[in-house]
């Protein structure tokens, strides 16, 4: 009997209605662990490569870990993946809450997804009993209404749903599918992939037990795990003010994104920072699934209350686009939340414009009239609107900021910064160059979750002597060693990601290592799991992704950084004078794994 | 009694996985005595558990498979019970529910709850000398025909209404 894991993969061709459920075989979830390495291994076998993303052929992937829904804290989370219709490479995105749990309770490790209905569609999962459902009635509702409303026609408040929004409907390319109303599945645009099949959301409900092999190993194990979150340093930081406390925290360190990356300091942090937040606005804690750090919070502006933001959100809508305005960060928070779009690549674009208007490369006149200063929340406000319905210059703007600058053209690409057409994340790589070449490989495109190589910023010298033999990789300023240190945080956020577990605690709060995982792994399923067993199926699904985005058309040339990143130093602040040296960085990472100078694998 | 600081809970459910692990060496909602019920629009997290009520409602088992014990704590008998759902009904709260013909109801972990222990936010507190102090009358009347998840919602919702106030006086003064 397999123990942890849901025990079956649930596959549901929305073009004919064909529901399937099958086993799921032992010996393959032990060379694919579950979660992000399950489902990137089912792209890699059974995806077409040179299909349209919005295709129905196109699959859609929802993976879970084998121990999320059990004992273990902080597991909460399920991975969407496929082709994505943001990059055209491989896509994938993750989110807590407690929807992941409640598909391992209904008995299931993978929901497999291919086809396009004929009509708007919900997927609802109850146990065994699985059905395709109309949800005509449901076009067209926000991702609130949506949830409210599919739980009342069900009449359960427990059901669990993740559902896209208007932006998903509309075939944004950047929307997203939440969960629990605020749990983002934000990147490479899995809701738009929703949308092209569609289908509005998947509802599910879970009514039986997990097991694990072994009780109380488990639990002990489980009580390490609940310990080394209680005992960290910054636990009381991170419960208070979650990933907001890198406002402040980037900015000390001069890399917080401001007017796009023009500056890597904000004179006004103090009134957008999470300190700011927590004081005037938060009013409890919120949690993921089985969490004991509970950083997410519930808050109330005079005008609304909605959960969140987390730091990408905040940092998207105040500095990055020149806004003070900390309540009009929580009004957006909210609305992209309703509607469905990715607060990163919607910061990007709007980002980019009053880059390229302030540069004199674009005026006004190029975008509608709407007044794209530094900062102009009116202009924010309309735009997003045009972008949710593709109306006006909003429908180019719904295509990101690769296809923006493409439009346009005049040399605007040189302020789009994304990397493999995934917009860059809210963290300036000159002043962290573990990320910077992070960001350069990662096989989603420009994000930091692949490697989240956060040792680098903890001057933990004597530590990075300990487990590399490289005292410079615990120093963010230096390069020196730090594609080392990426090759092996790219393997442990892996084994987050398989284990669908959250990486601020797994990767940022260093909690999970290779040895206690396999050991959870055994006890909890059962099988045969080994610390050089996991690292071998690790190592393998990090050789699919890269294959399959060769497959895609990624090239070496792919694994860049934006310019301004590698010849424009910073001007002032902690990390002043800093570029990152990404070419000489990228050669090394590929040494490191023994791929060939063109970032092939050998095997 | 089991009692609750409202303010403090985050939804994390750990109340819930550690009854049910607990008591069935399994983790699921379904087999936890404690549930907690999620009404995210208005950002409250409510874990329903047995009030051990002034009025006992779940004591009118016709079998008289149920009794209270010496902690306050509904005790069900499992060769007398025959799984009919009278107290499941009977509860306006739907503090206990049938899951595979068993009545699933807070045993206080025989006086070493699990849910307090495993809240790290110290939101959930056992009162052991406190017994019998509510009455759930109010919550009685258009019980009957609602399920077991109605009724926590709607007792929930009810009693969260304080904490909402005090959000919104706080927040918006």
């Amino acid at each position: 009997m397999l123990h942890g894991y849901g025990g079956h993969i649930l596959r549901a061709d929305l073009t004919s209605g064909q529901i399937r459920r099958e086993k799921s075989d032992p010996q393959f979830m032990l060379d694919v662990i579950g979660g992000r390495g399950l489902n990137s291994t089912r792209l890699y076998q059974e995806l077409k490569r040179d299909i349209d993303p919005l295709s129905p052929e196109n699959m859609l992937l929802i993976g879970v870990g084998p121990l999320t829904g059990t004992l273990l804290p902080a597991s909460a989370f399920m991975t969407l993946s496929g082709k994505s219709p943001m990059t055209g490479i491989l896509g994938d995105s993750a989110a807590g809450g407690h929807f992941g749990a409640e598909i391992k309770q209904a008995g299931y490790d993978q929901i497999v997804m291919t086809g396009r209905s004929p009509n708007p569609c919900y997927l609802l999962i109850a146990d065994d009993h699985v059905e395709i459902r109309d949800a005509s009635h449901l076009w067209g509702l926000d991702i609130w209404q949506t949830t409210a409303a599919i739980r009342q026609d069900l009449n359960d408040n427990a059901i669990q749903i993740a559902a896209i929004g208007p932006a998903g409907e509309n075939l944004v390319k950047y929307a997203t599918v939440a969960c629990n109303n605020s749990r983002m599945c934000g990147r490479t645009g899995m809701g738009c992939l929703f949308g092209s099949k569609h289908l509005k959301a998947v509802a599910v409900r879970g009514r039986g037990r997990l097991t694990v092999a072994d009780p109380p190993g488990f639990l002990e194990l489980c009580r390490e795990m609940d310990q080394r979150i209680m005992v960290h340093p910054e636990y009381e930081k991170r419960n208070a003010l979650g990933s907001t406390l890198l406002m402040k925290a980037l900015n000390g360190i001069g890399i917080l994104p401001t007017n796009h990356f023009q500056q890597g300091l904000c004179e006004y942090v103090d009134l957008v920072s999470g300190e700011r937040l927590a004081e005037k606005y938060k009013v409890k804690n919120k949690s993921c699934y089985n969490c004991n750090l509970h950083c997410s919070r519930y808050y109330l502006t005079r005008e609304l209350e909605a959960e969140g933001p987390e730091f990408e959100t905040l940092c998207s809508f105040t500095s990055r686009i020149g806004n003070d305005d900390l309540e009009f960060g929580l009004k957006m928070n909210a609305f992209l939340n309703r509607m469905g779009l990715d607060s990163l690549s919607t910061g990007e674009t709007i980002g980019w414009a009053m880059e390229c208007v302030e540069k004199g490369l674009l005026t006004n006149d190029d975008f509608d009239g709407l007044d794209f200063t530094w900062g102009n929340c009116q202009t924010v406000e309309k735009l997003l609107d045009m972008i949710i319905r593709r109306e006006g210059i909003g429908n180019v703007f719904a295509e990101g900021t690769r296809s923006l600058a493409q439009h346009f053209g005049k040399g605007t690409d040189e302020y789009a910064f994304h990397v493999k057409g995934l917009d860059m994340i809210c963290g300036d790589p000159r002043g962290i160059k573990a990320f910077g070449l992070t960001y350069a490989i990662a096989s989603r495109g420009g994000d930091h979750l692949r490697a989240e190589p956060f040792f680098e910023l903890t001057e933990r010298y004597d530590e990075a002597e300990k487990r590399w033999g490289i005292r410079e990789i615990a120093d963010r300023l230096a390069d020196k060693g730090k594609a080392v240190l990426v090759e092996h945080t790219e393997r442990q956020a892996l084994l987050t990601d398989c284990l669908t577990m959250c990486k601020n605690i797994g990767l940022s709060m260093d909690v999970l290592d290779f040895d206690i995982a396999s050991r959870l792994l055994k006890a909890g399923t059962g099988l045969k799991f080994s610390p050089e067993n996991v690292d071998q199926a690790l190592k393998g699904v990090i050789i699919k992704d890269r294959k399959m985005n060769i497959d895609f058309g990624i090239t070496s040339a792919d694994d860049t950084l934006p310019k301004r990143f590698t010849h424009e130093p910073l001007k002032e602040g902690a990390s002043k004078g800093q570029v990152v040296p990404v070419d000489r960085m990228v050669k090394e990472y590929y040494e490191v794994k023994g791929w060939d100078k063109h970032g092939v694998p050998r095997d | 009694m089991i009692t609750l600081e409202l303010a403090k809970c985050s939804g994390c459910s750990r109340c819930e996985v550690h009854c049910s692990f607990f008591h069935s060496g399994k983790i699921g909602r379904s087999g936890a005595r404690i549930k907690v019920v999620k009404i995210e629009n208005i950002g409250i997290d409510f874990p329903v558990v047995c009030q051990q009520c002034q009025e006992r409602y779940c004591t009118k088992c016709p079998e008289k498979a149920i009794e209270i014990g010496s902690l306050g704590q509904v005790i069900v008998s499992p060769t007398l019970c025959t799984a009919c759902g009278t107290c499941e009904i009977m509860c306006p709260i739907g503090a206990i529910e049938l899951y595979e013909e068993i009545p699933h109801v807070c045993d206080l972990c025989g006086g070493d709850p699990r849910c307090v222990k495993a809240c790290t936010l110290d939101a959930i507190h056992y009162e052991p000398d406190v017994t019998e102090r509510v009455s759930l009358k109010e919550y009685k009347k258009g019980s009957r025909n609602l399920n077991p998840e109605e009724k926590r919602l709607r007792y929930a919702l009810a009693s969260a209404q304080d904490l909402r106030d005090h959000w919104v006086a706080e927040r918006r003064r």
